[in-house]
């Protein structure tokens, strides 16, 4: 066989191989795995390039290297999920850099992190004040994650004391100008409900991009024409104002009347319609 | 405007927002907001009711403007 042609077929049933190596191998990040796997990673590379460059002559050699840089790395995870003190022994633990705001100079040594790379770690975290750091930690990946002081987190809904409501993910239902049955399907919604909501919009589905419903059921369309202007939905927020308005109305019809239960039921309902928006306000409002 | 149809304006308020209600409590997907939209609806059933009792003792203390 031709030199050229013998390459080519063993770079292609390489990449094959390959492909399905790393696959095997798993999704996760390649920037927060272990060291072992990326070196792992690296000599599959390089393996797998010897062997198609038909650098390595005998190609059984070249498989059994190949098979062993694939195959331990999985042994390791499934060994590391059986046992947790295998795990530690693999991956190692993870270093506390910061403790209570101050820095442990011992660990920070042991890590070989110079002050300036730790600030500068910090700093790609947000965290630009090292007065602001009550505790940080080195990953066994490298990476390291800061834990701001109580003061200095962002504010949540939490701490401001408001309630909101619940809120699942959002499905995409059109992409492209076509429905996506299946997202509809987990909704509970159908096609038909799609063209009633479409064409209270006036737009048809072939303009449409993109279209997601949120968890309350209203869907928001990106078209392709960006000249047409969507109007934003108000529905709920008129609906809290018609609650307001009608509790208004029964507020003043119990001013007004001079029948003493009418009087009582009006204030009673108005009482009532109250504490209906103050449930509401988070559904509604937020 | 009589008193009688001050009120049913304000009847048909809360019926086309209990129809908007029983709306988003059948398409949210969450079981929590779900409750809260049942119990609103609940609430201004229980409104309705009363307004449309009213609604009858006007129209019979004021025959003249029923139907307004």
């Amino acid at each position: 066989m031709q030199m050229w042609l013998q390459i080519l077929y063993r770079s292609i049933a390489l990449f094959i191989i390959v492909l399905v190596a790393t696959r095997i191998l798993g999704k996760r990040n390649i920037a927060r795995v272990p060291l072992y796997k990326l070196v792992s990673y690296y000599a599959i590379a390089v393996i797998a390039v010897l062997i198609s460059l038909n650098i390595v002559k005998e190609v059984a050699f070249g498989f059994i290297a190949l098979g062993v840089w694939v195959l331990f790395p999985l042994l390791l995870d499934y060994l590391s999920l059986r046992s947790k003190r295998f795990h530690d022994l693999i991956n190692g633990k993870e270093t506390v850099l910061i403790k209570h705001g101050k820095i442990m100079e011992d660990n920070l040594k042991r890590t070989r992190l110079t002050g300036e790379e730790l600030l500068r770690e910090l700093r790609s975290k947000n965290a630009f004040n090292l007065m602001d750091v009550e505790f940080a930690v080195m990953e066994t990946t490298g990476e390291i994650n800061a834990y701001l002081k109580s003061d200095k987190k962002p504010v949540s809904s939490h701490d401001l004391g408001i309630i909101t409501a619940p809120q699942a993910e959002p499905q995409t239902v059109i992409l492209d100008g076509n429905a996506l049955n299946e997202s509809l399907a987990s909704l509970g919604l159908n096609k038909e409900w799609l063209n009633i909501q479409l064409e209270n919009m006036g737009v048809s589905l072939d303009n449409v991009f993109l279209g997601q419903v949120d968890s309350s059921g209203d869907l928001y369309l990106d078209l392709f024409d960006d000249a047409i202007e969507l109007p934003e939905s108000k529905v709920k927020e008129m609906i809290y104002a018609n609650i307001e308005k009608a509790q208004a109305s029964l507020t003043t019809f119990a001013l007004e009347t001079e029948d003493d239960s009418a009087q009582a039921m009006y204030d009673k309902n108005a009482q009532k319609l109250k504490q209906l928006m103050a449930k509401l306000n988070p559904c509604l409002l937020r | 405007m009589t008193v009688a149809s001050q009120v049913k304006q304000t009847l048909a308020g809360l019926k086309s927002v209990q129809g908007t209600l029983r709306i988003y409590s059948t398409q949210s997907q969450d079981e929590e907001t779900v409750s809260i939209y049942k119990e609103a609806l609940e609430t201004t059933q229980a409104v309705i009711n009363d307004l449309e009792k009213r609604v009858q003792v006007l129209e019979f203390q004021e025959p003249q403007y029923r139907g307004n």
